[in-house]
Parts: structure tokens; sequence; C-alpha cells
């Protein structure tokens, strides 16, 4: 580090120069040449600040330069002391060679406030070595690539690189542009960079990393590891999945593996390949209603699943995905006995983000509907059609958060377990128990929810029901409150009208 | 675990919910103190560092970063107001020096480089002042103060760092990731206070 400052410092005094000879005082020197290392310093002259304003050692120091061999090494050194008693001033050195073979020093001093580009970044000291493109550039025109070149070779001009960027915005429509700076290949030189981000018409899944408490159905946990970069196109998922009871009535153990193309030769279409195999434990509750309803399949000891999907973008904000899910489900109580639940899955999702410039409020709506048909040709034992309509909507602005969401449900036909709708979890109907209210999920299945957040401070309000088609819909409530973030909860929820009023603690994070 | 026992462990849990929730703000309401210079009344904020997480990354990558600060006196802890200054900070990392530097905007504007992130931090606090003559309020008089930062002009940011998915420190980020937003504003609030 010792032996890398002189040449750092040497560097950062060649950037300084630059901007320091806009300043006339300087400009009739700068055509003169260097003195060479070693010449007799016959004088030294402070521009742009009084001597007299520094500590008397420093003083002291640069008044014995006078008469010295010149050191360049000496005057960065100084230049250094200069900036540490003077952390408003940037400083600078030059050694200017007189006829006679002496040299003349100049220090170079300037107020950091008074010019705007290093009030706005202090590496505006700096020369811009390079200008570079990330990201899908390919649409930029050779105009604003020589534009943005014009930048190289000076220090640099943020206003400047602002309205650069802004261009680069008007000709990428649809594309963010974020600009940052990198040290250079030297000391002293910077690298601009202007990175263009692209949204993703067809986006990853988000993973379902989960660990989750419910205090009545127990803790449920999952972990997934995608693997990708940010800007890969594919990405492979390896998860497992430990005791998770929270997301479907089965208490399910075991691991999946995913892999997804968000671009198949045009980012308007991906692909998606999901398997999966659980063992799968249930509980009393479900054992002795299902032992009340014969018309709900046999349970099983493990599920084994393979779903290959495609999805095709219209915009960013709206896909259709289609594909087949193949089930295969080993009896519990006659194995080696299987039962097949083979579906065509056909899926639209749309969504919109309005307002996402900082400050002010942000609202996001997000839709989908999904089909899963198992109908004949996909050799299936069990027949059923299940329909899922989901919405939701959020709203943000400063420190509070507005969230609503809907759902619903229908199923026709014999599904198996895993297809029935559930509520009573750690998202839906919070404060019920699943299995107070469905020990085997149900057939039909309306679920909505508004929630408040100030500062992470929840309150919310579910509503719901789950049922079957030969049986009465009833609507439960209930509320509570918590702590929630977007991958934190800390809840208590309290159902409104059942039989049992006692709260229930829910807390988890999802990652 | 048997449902029974489940039910049981609920207070536990919330006991330590409980203690979760209500810790934070307790001890947040402990950071702030006043100081008075002449006729400059000066706050200064404990454990009150900005410079950390998405807004120093931020900077180690050659942006700037501006700071909207708001320090706001009132007769109560929840209001009313008896007087309010807003000040705007510009903040950037000198690649090269490894350092920070902070101009203050407004006039007379004030720039100040070669600082660690903890003077950078302090220096905004130190040039957020208020009047103590244009106050009105006696030196008896107990006040509040809320002092809250809020970052401007932030541009997009790739979501993730290529190559970051698999250490564990990309892991720990990921759990304990907060809404990037939230990270970017924050508030403090202390008193009663009396003019020194």
């Amino acid at each position: 580090m010792a032996r890398r400052l002189p040449k750092r410092r040497d560097m950062r005094t060649l950037a300084l120069l630059v901007l320091l000879l806009g300043l006339p005082c300087v400009q009739a020197n700068a055509q003169e040449a260097d003195a060479p290392e070693g010449a007799i310093i016959d004088s030294v002259e402070m521009s742009g600040f009084s001597p007299y304003s520094l500590s008397p050692g420093l003083q002291k120091e640069f008044d014995s330069l006078v008469g010295t061999p010149l050191n360049r090494e000496r005057l960065n050194q100084l230049v250094l002391r200069i900036e540490g008693e003077q952390p408003e001033m940037v400083a600078a050195v030059r050694s200017v060679a007189r006829p006679d073979g002496k040299a003349h020093v100049i220090f170079l001093v300037a107020r950091i406030s008074e010019d705007t580009d290093l009030s706005e970044n202090i590496n505006a000291r700096y020369l811009v070595e390079s200008v570079d493109l990330e990201g899908p550039s390919s649409d930029v025109s050779q105009q604003l690539r020589d534009d943005l070149q014009k930048l190289v070779g000076k220090r640099l001009d943020t206003e400047e690189a602002d309205r650069l960027k802004d261009r680069l915005e008007k000709e990428l429509p649809g594309r963010d542009v974020a600009r940052r700076i990198s040290k250079g290949s030297e000391a002293g030189r910077i690298r601009v960079v202007f990175e263009i981000i692209e949204e993703p018409w067809i986006r990853f899944a988000p993973t379902r990393s989960k660990l989750i408490y419910h205090a009545q159905q127990g803790w449920s946990g999952a972990l997934d590891f995608p693997m990708s970069s940010s800007r890969s196109r594919h990405r492979f998922t390896a998860g497992v999945v430990f005791n998770d009871i929270d997301e479907l009535i089965e208490e399910s153990s075991g691991f999946r593996l995913g892999f997804e193309s968000r671009m198949l030769g045009t980012e308007k279409l991906g692909a998606r390949l999901d398997f999966a195999r659980v063992n799968d434990t249930w509980e009393d509750a479900t054992l002795s209603a299902l032992a009340l309803n014969p018309t709900v399949p046999e349970l099983y000891r493990n599920r084994l699943t393979f779903e290959p999907t495609v999805t095709f973008a219209f915009s960013p904000s709206v896909r259709l995905t289609g594909g087949v899910s193949l089930s295969d489900m080993e009896s519990l109580t006659h194995a080696p006995d299987s039962q097949k639940a083979n579906a065509w899955v056909a899926g639209i999702s749309a969504d919109h983000t309005w307002g996402t410039d900082h400050g002010s409020a942000k609202q996001r709506a997000e839709g989908s509907y999904s089909l899963r048909a198992a109908v004949d040709g996909l050799d299936t034992d069990l027949f059923y059609k299940r329909h899922l309509g989901q919405a939701s909507y959020r709203f943000e602005q400063g420190r509070s958060e507005a969230i609503g969401s809907i759902s619903l449900g229908y199923i026709s036909g014999q599904p198996p377990l895993f297809e029935r709708f559930s509520l009573g979890n750690s998202t839906t109907l919070r404060g019920f128990d699943k299995y107070d209210i469905a020990p085997l999920g149900g057939e039909r299945m309306f679920h909505s929810s508004i929630e408040y957040r100030y500062s992470h401070v929840a309150v919310f309000f579910d509503t719901g029901s789950v049922w079957d088609r030969d049986t009465d819909a009833k609507i439960r409530y209930s509320t509570g409150f918590g702590v929630h973030g977007d991958n934190f909860f800390l809840t208590l929820g309290f159902p409104l009208n059942a039989d049992d009023a006692t709260p229930i603690f829910m807390m988890g994070v999802r990652f | 675990m048997s449902r029974a026992a489940r039910r049981t462990s609920i207070w536990n849990a919330a006991l330590l919910a409980l203690v979760f929730v209500a810790s934070p703000p307790a001890l947040a309401a402990q950071t702030l103190s006043v100081n008075a210079a002449g006729d400059v009344l000066h706050v200064k904020a404990r454990d009150f560092a900005f410079i950390a997480g998405p807004l120093l990354n931020r900077l180690k990558e050659g942006r700037s970063v501006r700071l909207d600060f708001e320090l706001t006196m009132l007769s109560k802890p929840e209001g009313p107001t008896v007087k309010q200054v807003v000040q705007a900070f510009t903040l950037s990392f000198d690649l090269w020096e490894e350092r920070f530097a902070v101009s203050r905007t407004g006039s007379p504007p004030r720039s100040i480089s070669h600082l660690r992130a903890s003077d950078a931090e302090n220096w905004c606090l130190e040039n957020l002042t208020m009047s103590i003559s244009s106050l009105g309020i006696g030196r008896d008089t107990p006040f509040w103060l809320r002092l809250v930062y809020r970052v401007q002009d932030l541009e997009p940011v790739p979501a993730e760092t290529p190559g970051e998915r698999y250490t564990l420190r990309a892991l720990i980020d990921r759990l304990s990731r907060r809404r990037e937003e939230g990270d970017l504003a924050k508030s403090v609030s202390g008193g009663p206070f009396r003019l020194p």
C-alpha cells in the first residue's frame, strides 16, 4: 500500500490538474514542461488557497521546499497533508521547468463546494478512462455511442453523463438505465458504465423457501437453492421440503428439482420443468373425515410429480402458460398400488406496477387464472377440472401499505387430495386451523383478505369459505395483527365466528 | 408434536414475539441528544448509522446519493410542531481514496471529503441545526425531537450481483433482506429535552 501511494497520488494529481487548468492563473503555465526529478526548486506557489491558513508545521514544510531538489513523492505527501488539514479542499501539485534548469512548484488547491461536479460526486476529480454499455445495448444508435465516448479523456461531467443516461432511456423504451463508476486500470482514472436493465418478459418463479411456525399446525419448512446469475436466461433449482403442512392438507417431506428457461429463442417464450417426490403423512382429523366421506379419493404415502410447461408472453405484463402435470401417488393402504392424476394445465397471468419512482405512491395489481384438467387421453385414474382465479392489489406510500386479495376456486370431478382447496394457514383465514375448517379440503373455495401495514405493523381482516359441492358454504371471518414484512411475519390471528375463539400465533420467514 | 402441545407453546412464542416487537422502539427512544453552541442547536443521534446497506452499495459503485434530513421540534411526543428544518446532502465515495465526501446543498453550500462513514454521518448532523432564538421557547420548556432522513434520486440497480447467489453472506442477506425502500428512510425520536 505504501509503495502504491505515490503513483496513485501522481495520477490523481494529473486528474486534478485537468480540473484546475481551467483556472486562468494556471492556464498560462499549462504549456510549460514539467521539471525533471532532482531539479532544484527555486520558487513555490500556492494557487487557490492561502498558505498562511495551513498549520505552522505544514507552512514550515512548504517554505522549506525552496532550494531543495525536486522530489515528487515529498510533494505528493504535502498534497495529502494539505487535504488532510483542509478536507473541504482538493489539492494537486505541478512542477514547471525554468529555462535555467530549476523548478517552479505550484500547489493547486480548490474548494469542493465551488465546483458543481465535485460537489455532486467527488469522483469527478478523476479522468474518465472508458465508457461502457452493459446489458442489451444493440438498439443504441451510433450517434449516441459516439457521444458517450466523448466523455473519455476528460474528468467526469456528471451533468453530461446524466443527459446521456436520459438519452439512453429515450432510445430504449421500457428499459431502465443506471450509471455507475468503477476504478480504472490505473490509479486516478475511472471507468463509467451505463447499465441497461431490462425487465424480462418472463420472470423466474419466486423461490418457495420458508420456515413457518403455526401454533396449531407446528413447523413447516422448505429450502430452495436456485442456481443462476442475475442475467442468466436459465435457472436450475434444487429444493428440500420438510414437514410442510402449511400449503396443502397433506404434510409432506421430500425434494424438488426445477429447470426454468425464460428465453427460448425469443424473450417471449419460456419453459419450465418441475420434478418433485414427497412422502406424505396425514393428520388424525383428515383420517377421520375421510372415513365419513368415501367420495374423496384414497390417501397416498408418497407422491411423484413431473410438470413440464411452456410460457408465452404477450408483453412483459401478460403471460400464457400451458403444459401437463403428471402425478403418481402410491396408496397409503394398498402399496404398491398407485393412482395417477395426470392433467393438462393452462393459465394466464397479468400484472402491472404504477409509480415506481421513489417518494411517490406505488401500486401493483396482479391477476391470474389457472385450469388443471385431468381428462381422457392422459392415462389418468382420477378425472377432474380445477379452476382457480386470483387477484391482488397493493398500494404503498411512505410507510403505509394497503394490500387486498381475492381467490376463487372450483373443482368438478374427483380430484386427488393435493388438488383440493384448503383455507386456514399462515396466509389464509389467519386465526383458523385448516383441520377445524375442512380436514379434507374442499371442492369450492372463496377467500378475500385486506391488510393495512404501517412501518411493518399490520392489521388484517380475512374472509373465506371452503366447501364441497353437496354441502353449504359457511363464511368464516378472522382478524388479527402482527409485524409483517415482505420476507417475514409475526402474526396473532383471531377467529371471529368459531366455536373455539382461541387466537392462533404464527411466525416465519419466506425468501 | 401433538396438537395440544402446539396450543400450549403459543404463549411462549407470543411472549418472545412481544419482546421482539417491543424492544427496538424502546431502545431507539434513547438515541437522540441535543447541545447548543451560541444560538445554534445541534442534535446528535447515537446508533443512527445510515451509510450502510443499499445506500453504501450505491456509493461504492461510484454513484452519488442525495439524502434529505428533516429535524422537527415538537412540543409533545406526537406534536404539534414548534419548528422544522429540512436540509439536503449529497454523498459520494471517493473510489481511489476510499473515503466519503459530503456536500450540503443550499446557501451557503459546504463540502467536505476524506471522511470515514461515521464522520460523514456526524458531519450531516452537525450541519443540521436550528436557530435557538427563532424557536420562541423558554429554557424550562420541554420539547421533543424527531429526526428523519430519506434517500432521494435513486437509480435502478440490478436485483442481484452475478456470482453471489451461493455464498453464505448472500443467503444471510436474503434472509434478512427487508424491502429496500424501507432501508432508505429512517426516523428516530427523543425527548423530553430542554434548551441547554
